[in-house]
């Protein structure tokens, strides 16, 4: 799943989700869309969001066709779910570690 | 292919055997938020006042959550926002809120992280704007706490 995160930290990897969100694309036509960008640069950033699960690659012919994959982000918010499980988890340990030191300070002075 | 994005809110129940006022100062206090959450926090609780955690990944990237305290009920609630530097959406894109209530010797907490991934009506807003509050909220990746 960090696959994914990393992906859409990238704006230009967002730019292209966007484009092929609603329809699908060949590989051409995205990389039209960016005229700053060159073309190896755009297919390694399709490279990157496949395989991070967020775009479906279909072969027509001798082109390529993308489009989004929500699955994909289904995987984000599964991950960012797990992300609070573990970081509350860690909460409790360390809010009950720091409880029984204090309950363990005042009986000292008791 | 947009069902699957959700406005959902991340709502996470538990307790806790510690007091209310010991898990609230883990919201508040650098020291105790880097316990869990961050590698390095600048805290001022109260409305209005920083709330910057600096959170850093598996691979050692860091990212820099600016959020924003908007309510603190000591020891019972505190709200915060939640948003990431570097992100196609500003920080203070989400927010977390807290609840904490007493239950036997300890705390029942109830977290939730809410304006999540869009729903569909969102979506003319702009695929970006959903995925940067996606990345907003999972940005701060694992600071290996545990």
């Amino acid at each position: 799943m960090q696959d994914a995160i990393e992906a859409i930290a990238d704006p230009r990897r967002r730019r292209i989700l966007e484009l092929v969100r609603a329809e699908e694309l060949p590989a051409g036509a995205i990389a039209a869309q960016f005229g700053d960008v060159t073309r190896p640069a755009i297919s390694q950033h399709l490279r990157v969001l496949r395989e991070a699960g967020l775009l479906a690659e279909r072969r027509d012919g001798v082109r390529r066709l993308y489009r989004a994959r929500a699955e994909g982000l289904e995987g984000v918010r599964e991950f960012l779910d797990q992300f609070w499980d573990e970081r509350l988890a860690d909460l409790r340990r360390e809010a009950e570690r720091e409880e029984r030191s204090k309950r363990r300070d005042r009986g000292r002075d008791n | 292919m947009t069902e699957a994005v959700t406005t959902e809110p991340i709502v996470k129940e538990l307790h806790i055997d510690a007091s209310p006022e010991t898990v609230f100062a883990f919201f508040t206090e650098p020291e105790k938020l880097t316990r869990w959450l961050a590698v390095e926090a600048t805290l001022d609780p109260r409305p209005g006042g920083v709330c910057h955690q600096t959170h850093q990944d598996h691979d050692g990237t860091r990212y820099e959550m600016r959020g924003e305290y908007v309510e603190l009920v000591p020891p019972s609630r505190v709200v915060f926002t939640w948003g990431f530097v570097g992100t196609a959406v500003p920080p203070g894109s989400s927010t977390i809120e807290v609840t904490l209530r007493p239950e036997g010797d300890g705390t029942h907490l109830t977290f939730v992280h809410r304006d999540l991934p869009a729903e569909r009506d969102e979506h003319d807003k702009g695929w970006d704007e959903v995925l940067g509050r996606l990345l907003t909220a999972v940005a701060g990746g694992n600071p290996d706490a545990g």
